[in-house]
């Protein structure tokens, strides 16, 4: 099986799903004559021409607008944010049309559209550039949030993302697009609303997604070394949530701990949080821990910076906490 | 028929009566409008209140929603508008009783009573919906544009927005954008002169708001919003404009709303001299009157109508009154369209 890079993944899925369907077009900041910001969508102009790849002004607002109405009209645009947290400045577009239309028109209206961009903290951007949107947006009914970790997940969950006929809000990473991973040269699609175990383990679950998923792995063989078997769950789709694969998890490690780039009040997992509550208190031999970003804004450092977020220490302590060793 | 030659045609009826029919079932949906609009001030004021939350109502603006039916091809053209929307989307066919019953808040509205006053929606027509953010709908309107083009079908989007509009962001963006690329879309903003309580010169630095459309390399003109026939004029080329692929127009309908921003505006922003020098100006009396010159209306025809427009509201009250409220199931459907978890294998 080919081994390619993670942007390289996005690409092929765009690029295939292209030249599947003539209403599918690219379009945000610098996505064509320059080849993307993160040269995600290199070498599609060339290919696919003007009239389907097309560069914007930075008008984040006017080109997620233009995105929805032209989806409300039944193309299906993949609008590239250059950072999710650009999409602060066109929240509005987002929150109250790509979500709203479809209930408000009482179901006349469908919005098939992708938004796609690098979401969370990178590489000592500062406070503006590193936001986490899991939470904001996963909130929103009327919308469906993807956050995959692997190049083989983004192809295929892309790939599905695009064909939907619900916005789709489609969470990468700027430090993940060069990691490589195995990809089938044969098309394939992977489900929307679908947890993925990434480890098997019996002793605690650990519940995460993108840049996580990674981290949560190397905590599992840290603990597998302390004798601590723990199941890794990539989360992929995080609205809907796949309340059902970590209940069934729970319902066997009876442990449980959350691990998200979010901030702790109000964030990702503070949701997720509540819903496991609601569903698994009783299979439950410990609360429920969570390991997440510190309560301040991001900072420049590269010291504070990696001391904000979560670590494999934090994931291996929180674990090591609630199993009681 | 092209929207040139329709919009001749209505010129050239103006001279020869020759299409008379037209111009008289112009007349008749703006008063059919007026009379929407002044009953469900009714509606909304009367003791037991059956039509809740912000409702914008659209009385003294009328040429410019019938104006813009006047040039509209369903079928390829969209409309998208702010949530003063009662009038367009009745000049665009929608049945008064399902407009009425969107007010009530019942399953037979036209957004099935989940959309309300501020969102009515009749996508098969074209009717691409109120919207209630100022300015939110701008952004859309080009990308409804964008698909008109996209397809090279010759459609065209009416964008409506206000005169508050042209203070958000939104609006400067999309107009950049549209030129930038081209596209059919018409920008029509409807200046009554009012954002809500604020008057044009205490909101615009710019008296003109014909000239807050210049640097975006488009045709920016001012209209008299409250004569119909130049209304349809400036809209026909525009829209000739935007089919033959020469990009957007941006429009200024100078106008006047007879009524407050919503039903909850005292009204202590204007006086009564103001109001009645604006009713000299009604645009339903100005082309009645042209029609009544012209010996296509007389006063015994303008009866037989205003007694039809009444049933016809009537009866729309009555529908919405005895209508269902939408089921409790309904809360939960058409937020989404897909069933999760979803698959969409290659077939």
């Amino acid at each position: 099986m080919p081994t390619i890079q993670f942007r390289e993944a996005l690409r092929q899925a765009m690029w295939e799903e292209m030249e599947r369907d003539p209403t599918v077009f690219l379009m945000g900041e610098e996505v064509g004559e320059y080849q993307g910001a993160y040269k995600v969508s290199e070498g599609m102009l060339a290919h696919f021409g003007p009239g389907r790849v097309l560069d914007t002004p930075i008008s984040e607002t006017a080109f997620s607008g233009l995105g929805i109405g032209a989806a409300m009209a039944g193309l299906r645009p993949i609008v590239e944010f250059m950072s999710w947290s650009f999409s602060l400045v066109c929240f509005d577009q987002l929150m109250n049309n790509a979500a709203n239309v479809r209930y408000m028109s009482g179901g006349q209206l469908k919005v098939p559209i992708v938004f796609r961009g690098g979401n969370g903290i990178a590489h000592q951007l500062g406070a503006t550039h590193s936001h986490r949107v899991d939470a904001l947006y996963s909130r929103v009914p009327g919308l469906v949030v993807v956050a995959p970790s692997t190049p083989y997940d983004a192809k295929g969950l892309l790939k599905t993302a695009i064909r939907c006929d619900d916005p789709v809000i489609f969470l990468e990473s700027e430090v993940m697009l060069s990691d490589r991973g195995e990809v089938p040269a044969e098309p394939y699609t992977l489900p929307l609303g679908v947890a993925d175990v990434k480890r098997p383990g019996r002793d605690v679950t650990l519940v995460c997604w993108s840049k996580m998923v990674k981290l949560c792995l190397k905590a599992a063989e840290e603990l597998a070394a302390a004798g601590l078997d723990a199941e890794v769950i990539d989360l992929r789709t995080l609205r809907p949530l796949d309340e059902g694969t970590l209940a069934a998890s729970i319902a066997r490690t009876h442990r449980c701990v959350v691990v998200d780039e979010d901030w702790p009040y109000c964030g990702m997992g503070a949701g997720i949080v509540e819903r496991l509550y609601a569903r698994v208190f009783d299979e439950l031999d410990a609360p429920i821990r969570r390991v997440c970003c510190e309560d301040v804004p991001v900072p420049y450092s590269h010291y504070l910076e990696a001391r904000m977020q979560p670590s494999v220490e934090k994931v291996v302590a929180a674990v090591k906490e609630i199993c009681y060793v | 028929m092209s929207v040139v030659n329709q919009a001749n045609e209505a010129q050239a009826a103006v001279t020869t009566g020759a299409q008379a029919p037209v111009m008289l079932a112009r007349l008749r949906m703006m008063m059919l409008i007026r009379r929407f609009e002044e009953r469900t001030y009714q509606e909304y004021t009367k003791p037991g209140q059956r039509i809740g939350g912000f409702c914008h109502l659209y009385s003294g603006q009328e040429a410019v929603a019938v104006g813009v039916a006047a040039v509209f091809q369903k079928g390829r053209d969209y409309l998208i508008n702010a949530y003063r929307d009662h009038g367009h989307s009745l000049a665009l066919g929608m049945d008064p009783r399902a407009a009425m019953a969107e007010l009530f808040g019942r399953s037979t509205g036209c957004s099935k009573g989940k959309g309300g006053s501020m969102h009515y929606f009749q996508v098969e027509v074209g009717n691409m919906g109120g919207h209630g953010i100022v300015g939110g709908q701008i952004p859309l309107g080009t990308g409804l544009a964008f698909a008109c083009r996209y397809r090279k079908n010759g459609g065209v989007a009416f964008t409506l927005f206000g005169d508050g509009a042209l203070n958000q962001g939104s609006f400067a963006e999309s107009m950049n954008l549209a030129s930038l690329w081209k596209l059919p879309c018409l920008f029509i903003c409807e200046n009554n002169g009012m954002a809500m309580g604020t008057q044009v010169h205490r909101s615009s630095a710019e008296a003109d708001l014909a000239r807050r459309g210049m640097g975006f390399a488009m045709p920016c003109r001012n209209v008299n919003g409250n004569v119909l026939d130049e209304v349809i004029e400036a809209l026909g080329e525009a829209c000739d404009r935007a089919r033959s692929g020469q990009g957007p127009s941006y429009l200024v309908m100078n106008t006047y709303r007879f009524r407050g921003h919503s039903m909850s505006d005292p009204l202590k922003y204007r006086t009564r001299d103001e109001l009645e020098r604006a009713k000299q100006q009604d645009p339903i009396v100005l082309y009645r009157e042209k029609l009544r010159k012209q010996g296509i209306v007389n006063d015994e025809m303008l009866e037989d109508m205003e007694q039809q427009i009444a049933a016809i509201v009537d009866e729309a009250v009555q529908f919405a009154n005895a209508s269902p409220h939408p089921e409790p199931q309904e809360l939960f459907t058409d937020v989404l369209a897909e069933q999760y978890p979803l698959s969409k294998g290659d077939v």
